[in-house]
């Protein structure tokens, strides 16, 4: 499926729940995206809980002035293979793109990252950053991250970072100095990490997407804690 | 800066300095590569029964083998059968100690002390030449700290024990297409083993040069660092201007026991081809380390300007606690060379600590990739990697690629990527031209900052060479 962006658009994906998805999104996920010249697209793609998924995106910047800003999460506290690959194009000069996936992982979940800048050589002043961050919370789960670059001009600024990581146990302890149990300060943990895609969503559905994504930490917590 | 100008000019008329080529009596064998030849030049080296069966083993696990084509890289078709896989300079039969005059002259040239003279350098020396070590220095001097420091060859015939406890170890025959090619065909290199607790006196270097033609080649290097000792040694390559490609598939082992350090040091400057591509050689090598025991550390520095197409990942297999690892790379390609270089950092052992610094300068047409695997296995509890990968694009027709792999499945570990890509900025250029720098050097200037993380962490007598060849190698990429 291809979708064709011509203006400013903003589209939010949610992958696990029919009910929560809002208006605006749809639950198939184009797999070629096309941002024509001065036209932006604002993306949020949103994996929960109990949901395997295959996504495989591929973005092409096709026209000067293009402008992609691609974020997502996802949480996995189970069985969960989760693959996301991501292809940015740039193809034309003066184009911007910028992606931000985090992801938390436990259980004995799966979690495969692929992100690949390709800035053709034509491509002059072109700006592309990629970050992908990961929590491990359990032995069983893997993360695997794979984030590339490929240039092929030289006026661009790219780069990208990748972290696999876990919860930093001394906010922790700042937190229970304070009176907060250890389940609710790794809740506030991952919230707080998981916040930065959570803020590009649109004022409408922000509320009842955070609520949703803090009741599904919850109970990861929740499982990962009984189990000690 | 009138000595860094003094040095430039100097250079600005040659495209590559060591492109020269010694007139020496050589001995080849025939062309090609198929059982005979192995045990011709099994024969030719004298070798024990081991080492034969060891060869023809690696032989036939080559032939089932299929090139590998995962590297960002372009590689033209290469016909194993029209190279020459052993060429030695002839000797006098009754004075095997001697050097050739031309021989000593040729590393002479190259700047390599031979003789004891050395002793000022500090610096213990074994030259290969083609396919034979030709002399290692200070050789009894360190023998009396009972460091083994030797060709290959001579390892074989003098310390069986040791190399067959130690030989593919780290790089089984069958580990990859070209490490199995060098472990049927591997003529020489250099065996050094530190006792338990003796820190070595000295550098230890060994300088390899590919002279003949239509030859290729195959050394092979075995480092062991028994319990607490420490050792740096340090790798210099060079090779004649031709048109035609040479190979040059090397092996490198690394060993280090429980405590012990080995700072391995690496300026390549193979010869990289011609403005248009012509020629150049192929540098496809496999080098890899073990932390074997506790505590152990093990970095590596690499400088890599020469060949027309480099591919190799000096890795880390972090297997006892404690261990670390350090990687420091440089790579620069200009005109038509390709790169496809980084490291693996496996992290076994609880509380491994490995980093990664890499930079790539691409300049001209060329095309320069990092590519790193950093693991993560259940074992490795609190297991730390950071990595740091920037790239510099010097002209609009040239490539910087990065394509790390990053795996974790212990959740107490950690592991941290970033790369950047980007160009000089005219800010720097403007800033220098103004206080009177020419475009050139402040290029120069520019880049020795950039890369000098990496530089700072060479051997002193290598981090002047090293310096120097950066500017060298970037030489007409400007303007």
């Amino acid at each position: 499926m291809e979708e064709i962006i011509r203006n400013k658009e903003y589209r939010l994906y949610i992958l696990g729940d029919v009910m929560l998805s809002p208006q605006s999104s749809s639950m198939t996920i184009p797999q070629h995206i096309v941002v024509e010249r001065d036209a932006c697209v604002d993306m949020v793609l949103l994996v929960l809980p109990g949901v395997n998924c295959d996504l495989k995106l591929d973005v092409r910047l096709a026209g000067e002035g293009a402008e992609a800003n691609i974020y997502g999460a996802y949480v996995c506290g189970g069985e969960e293979k989760v693959n996301i690959s991501v292809d940015m194009h740039h193809d034309f000069p003066h184009c911007n793109s910028r992606q931000l996936f985090k992801g938390i992982a436990g259980g004995t979940s799966r979690v495969d990252f692929y992100g690949k800048i390709i800035v053709a050589q034509d491509a002059q002043r072109t700006e592309a950053y990629q970050e992908n961050h990961n929590i491990l919370l359990s032995d069983g789960a893997k993360v695997d991250t794979k984030p590339q670059l490929e240039i092929y001009a030289d006026d661009v600024k790219c780069s990208h970072g990748a972290t696999i990581g876990r919860l930093n146990e001394e906010e922790q302890f700042y937190m229970r100095s304070r009176g907060i149990t250890l389940e609710d300060a790794k809740v506030l943990q991952m919230i707080s990490f998981i916040a930065p895609v959570l803020e590009q969503l649109s004022e409408a559905d922000r509320e009842a997407v955070a609520c949703k994504i803090e009741d599904s930490i919850r109970e990861i917590v929740k499982r990962e804690m009984s189990q000690i | 800066m009138s000595k860094d100008k003094e040095i430039l000019d100097s250079i600005a008329d040659k495209e590559y300095e060591h492109g020269f080529v010694t007139n020496v009596e050589q001995e080849f064998i025939p062309k090609g590569l198929n059982e005979d030849i192995i045990r011709l030049i099994s024969a030719k080296k004298e070798e024990p029964e081991w080492m034969l069966e060891f060869r023809l083993k690696a032989f036939r696990r080559w032939q089932q083998m299929e090139l590998p084509r995962w590297a960002h890289l372009d590689i033209p078709e290469i016909d194993f059968q029209d190279i020459i896989y052993y060429a030695a300079p002839k000797k006098a039969e009754d004075r095997p100690k001697e050097i050739d005059p031309e021989l000593e002259k040729t590393f002479d040239k190259l700047g390599i002390p031979l003789h004891e003279r050395a002793a000022l350098a500090g610096v213990a020396v074994d030259a290969v030449f083609d396919s034979v070590s030709v002399t290692t220095t200070f050789r009894s001097a360190l023998a009396e700290k009972g460091i083994i420091f030797c060709s290959f060859s001579e390892a074989v015939k003098e310390h069986p024990e040791l190399v067959q406890k130690y030989l593919a170890s780290v790089v089984p025959v069958g580990d990859n297409f070209y490490a199995a090619l060098n472990s049927a065909v591997f003529s020489d290199g250099s065996f050094v083993y530190i006792p338990k607790g003796v820190r070595c006196p000295m550098e230890l270097s060994s300088y390899f040069r590919i002279n003949a033609a239509g030859t290729g080649q195959f050394e092979r290097t075995l480092i062991v660092a028994d319990e607490g000792s420490y050792v740096s040694y340090m790798e210099g390559c060079t090779a004649p201007m031709r048109d035609e490609n040479q190979l040059h598939a090397a092996v490198v082992e690394i060993i280090v026991e429980k405590d012990a350090e080995v700072k391995y040091s690496t300026v390549q400057n193979w010869y990289p081809g011609d403005k248009e591509g012509r020629g150049g050689i192929y540098n496809f090598v496999t080098k890899r380390g073990i932390c074997k025991g506790a505590g152990s550390h093990l970095s590596w520095t690499q400088v890599e300007t020469g060949s027309a197409i480099t591919w190799k990942y000096p890795s880390t297999i972090l297997k006892g606690d404690n261990s670390s690892s350090e990687f420091y790379s440089v790579a620069v390609t200009n005109n038509y060379q390709q790169a496809d270089t980084g490291t693996k950092m496996i992290h076994i052992g609880k509380n491994t600590r490995s980093r990664i610094v890499s930079k790539g300068i691409s300049a001209g047409r060329s095309q320069n990739s990092y590519r790193g695997l950093v693991k993560m296995l259940p074992g490795a509890d609190n297991a730390r990697n950071f990595s740091q990968c920037d790239s510099l694009l010097i002209g609009d027709k040239c490539g910087a690629h990065t394509f790390p792999y990053i795996e974790n499945a212990n959740k107490t570990a950690v592991v941290e990527h970033e790369a950047t890509t980007s160009k000089i900025s005219e800010d720097q250029l403007f800033y220098c031209n103004q206080r009177g720098i020419g475009p050139e050097e402040a290029v120069g200037l520019i880049v020795n900052g950039y890369a000098r993380e990496v530089l700072s962490k060479l051997p002193m007598e290598f981090a002047v060479e090293a310096q120097k060849l950066l500017q060298v190698s970037l030489e007409g990429s400007v303007g």
